[in-house]
């Protein structure tokens, strides 16, 4: 059952057409990527899913009910791209103040937080302001408080931006246990290798719109070109490559990146290559990455987003 | 609900635990304690100490008189000298003298001297000549009680026979116009203090939220009207602390002076504060005085916090919006000293009815009685016009703050603000 079904949604602001129908289903459990360019209108879609916004149009189902944001918004944590915390406020207390903003009671606040800062060993930092922390330790903190009151959704919106690599692995591995454990996560962000080695779904939103849905791997199925890249122990002359099997796209001495003709099937492709007694080391595919991707559909779009009337 | 209570005691202990809060509490009452003495002891002393050269044809002026005077009052000194008006009009400054006065050979002490013009090098400010005028005068009714036979005791009888008046409301005989004027002088600008202070700390606050992105981590979790109810709910709280605080201090001087019999230096500000309680409605005004405090700072608290939220980081930004704000409250301090001239008057009346400006309008007019100057209608219609102009600046506020507090970028125009708050959800 999806713990998130958006149906049509739409949100029309003065000068834009922020989100045009957008229909979405998320899954339980999964780490849904929402990707797309500045401006997308990739914002202003969480912020009708977290209950700030509401939209114009359209229906959001949560956990099978209809989104009710004053009592829901205890289930979700969301982590907003522009992020900040009061800055004179001692942590401890900060983050119990979130915490029970969230609807925890504050002793349940106070253990969870403690459990929380032995494991990202922030123990120390209980009695220090914000101010002295760095932006990347404000960061984590940011974290945990967006994960603190166990929300079913959790939505990151750009949560590594500025964390080093020993950070970003600890709440990458953080991510992942959450989501083993039954939350739901949305991941937004335009850092496409991040992408791809987190998400198992994502859904790649241009100028209000939905224009890719599914997982990764189909998407790039979806995207191929029919790219295969293979070496050969021998050398190879130009009279091994002429053939209507395939076309070459690149070549060097032992290997050439060929794109099978749709007629043909790799086995074909192969069977031509031993008959011409070439001894194959290896045949791979070439599957897109989600950057090409993203770049192919994005492309033709102003890397900056117009200004229209909208007349509702 | 609970959640704007988490809010409201979170904005409250946060400045309540401040050292500047304790300071400031402390300090206003001896800074304005000293203001109000400090002015007085300034314009007491601020008397040109002149020294001044007199040429006397007349025969009136002699040394014992001039001497007399000079012994009572020495700011400005007085001597006679026998000199031809010629040669003191270039010398006088060499011979330490600020200026000199001729007195002229005929004058009749029956029909006096009108006019006496004084010769100076210097550019004196309006009340320079005071001193002098005075001490002329004072020899001058020497002369005349002389001449008239006015011996010490028939003076006395002369000077004390003035009668004064005193105005008592037939309505209600415990207002006295003095201590009247002064309560609403003390209580408006009280209200005015708190205002443009507190005001501001709510904008500051908003912007506070707004500039350490924090505000959309927190309305994740609440709806935007609730985290500005609960930060000018709070802010109103931690005004409401200091004011009280204040009035409690008053309260332990007032008996702590008075049981140990008072010390003879505090015995004139201790009279009038005992006059205050004895010859006032002091509950009323007490009442009144929390209930527009309150009042006034809801009704503009809200805009102040639509401003904070409008704006970015930039100081200059929220200054040139919040000021058509300050307008009316400056207007009303400005013109308060009208209203306790003339408390019925109809700017008085209509001013204290129109939230705008009743919180100070009518805390000056208050004072001076209720029913007696102020109906009660007048004071019931005042405070149910501030209610209804404070749920609608809230309400008006909060469609602002709620579009406002997520717009980055430029600062919109008034315009823009406005479409805000008419625009549907």
């Amino acid at each position: 059952m999806p713990i998130l079904e958006l149906h049509h949604l739409r949100k029309y602001f003065a000068t834009q057409k922020a989100v045009d129908n957008i229909s979405l289903n998320i899954e339980q459990g999964q780490i849904f990527g929402l990707l797309g360019p500045n401006g997308a209108g990739k914002t202003t879609l969480i912020r009708m899913i977290t209950g700030i916004f509401y939209p114009d149009e359209g229906e959001i189902i949560f956990d099978g009910k209809k989104f009710d944001p004053i009592n829901d918004i205890r289930k979700i944590g969301y982590m907003p791209e522009e992020r900040g915390l009061y800055k004179k406020m001692k942590i401890g207390e900060q983050t119990e103040y979130l915490a029970q903003l969230k609807g925890l009671k504050k002793s349940d606040a106070t253990k969870k937080i403690k459990e929380w800062f032995v494991k990202f060993d922030m123990q120390t930092w209980w009695n220090k302001k914000v101010e002295d922390l760095s932006k990347g330790m404000q960061q984590k903190l940011q974290f945990v408080t967006t994960v603190l009151h166990e929300p079913k959704l959790i939505i990151l919106d750009e949560p590594f931006s500025g964390l080093d690599p020993v950070n970003t692995n600890l709440i990458k591995d953080e991510i992942y246990s959450l989501a083993q454990k039954g939350a739901t996560i949305i991941f937004s962000t335009h850092r496409m290798e991040q992408v791809e080695e987190i998400c198992d779904h994502i859904a790649l939103v241009n100028k209000g719109q939905k224009i890719l849905d599914g997982t990764v791997k189909q998407v790039k199925q979806e995207y191929k070109e029919n790219l295969f890249k293979v070496n050969f122990t021998d050398k190879i002359t130009p009279e091994h490559l002429a053939i209507h099997l395939f076309e070459v796209k690149e070549k060097k001495e032992t290997e050439v990146v060929i794109k099978v003709d749709p007629g043909y099937s790799n086995n074909d492709v192969l069977q031509y290559f031993i008959t011409k007694g070439l001894r194959i080391e290896s045949f791979n595919e070439i599957l897109p990455s989600l950057n090409d991707i993203f770049i192919r559909l994005v492309k033709g779009t102003p890397t900056a987003r117009q200004f229209q009337e909208i007349k509702a | 609900m609970n959640k704007i209570l988490l809010i409201i005691k979170r904005e409250y202990l946060t400045r309540v635990r401040k050292k500047t809060f304790v300071i400031s509490t402390l300090l206003f009452p001896l800074l304005y304690l000293g203001l109000i003495f400090g002015t007085g002891y300034i314009a007491a002393k601020s008397g040109s100490n002149l020294r001044i050269a007199i040429i006397d044809s007349s025969g009136y002026f002699d040394k014992g008189k001039i001497e007399r005077e000079n012994l009572q009052d020495s700011s400005t000194v007085l001597s006679l000298v026998s000199l031809p008006a010629d040669s003191l009009r270039t010398n006088f400054s060499t011979m330490g003298y600020d200026g000199y006065i001729v007195i002229p050979a005929k004058v009749d002490w029956e029909t006096g001297i009108k006019k006496l013009p004084f010769h100076t090098s210097r550019t004196l400010s309006l009340d320079g000549a005071v001193p002098l005028k005075r001490k002329l005068n004072n020899i001058w009714n020497t002369v005349k009680n002389e001449k008239l036979g006015i011996d010490e005791t028939k003076k006395k009888v002369l000077e004390e026979s003035e009668i004064s008046v005193e105005t008592e409301n037939v309505n209600d005989t415990t207002a006295n116009s003095g201590t009247a004027s002064a309560m609403g002088i003390i209580a408006a600008i009280l209200i005015y203090f708190i205002l443009m202070i507190y005001g501001s700390q709510v904008m500051m606050g908003v912007m506070e939220e707004k500039t350490t992105r924090i505000a959309e981590v927190i309305i994740s979790s609440v709806k935007p009207f609730q985290l500005m109810l609960g930060k000018i709910i709070g802010i109103g709280l931690v005004a409401l602390t200091q004011v009280l605080l204040w009035i409690t201090f008053i309260f332990v001087i007032y008996n702590v002076t008075k049981a140990t019999g008072a010390a003879s230096s505090m015995s004139g500000m201790i009279g009038g504060i005992q006059k205050v309680f004895t010859s006032t409605n002091i509950s009323l005004i007490t009442c009144c005085f929390v209930f527009y405090l309150i009042g006034g700072f809801f009704f503009y608290a809200s805009m102040f916090a639509a401003i904070g939220s409008a704006v970015n980081e930039d100081m200059r930004e929220a200054q040139s919006l919040s000021f058509p704000l300050m307008m009316p409250i400056i207007f009303s301090i400005v013109t308060m000293q009208v209203v306790i001239k003339d408390p019925t008057s109809a700017l008085s009346v209509w001013g204290s009815i129109i939230p705008f400006t009743s919180p100070i309008y009518m805390m000056a007019r208050i004072p001076f009685g209720v029913p007696g100057t102020v109906p009660w209608w007048q004071l019931g219609l005042s405070m149910l016009s501030l209610i209804g102009g404070f749920i609608f600046t809230t309400w008006f506020a909060g469609k602002i703050y709620r579009t406002g507090i997520l717009m980055y970028g430029k600062k919109p125009s008034w315009k823009e603000m406005m479409k805000w708050a008419f625009r549907k959800n």
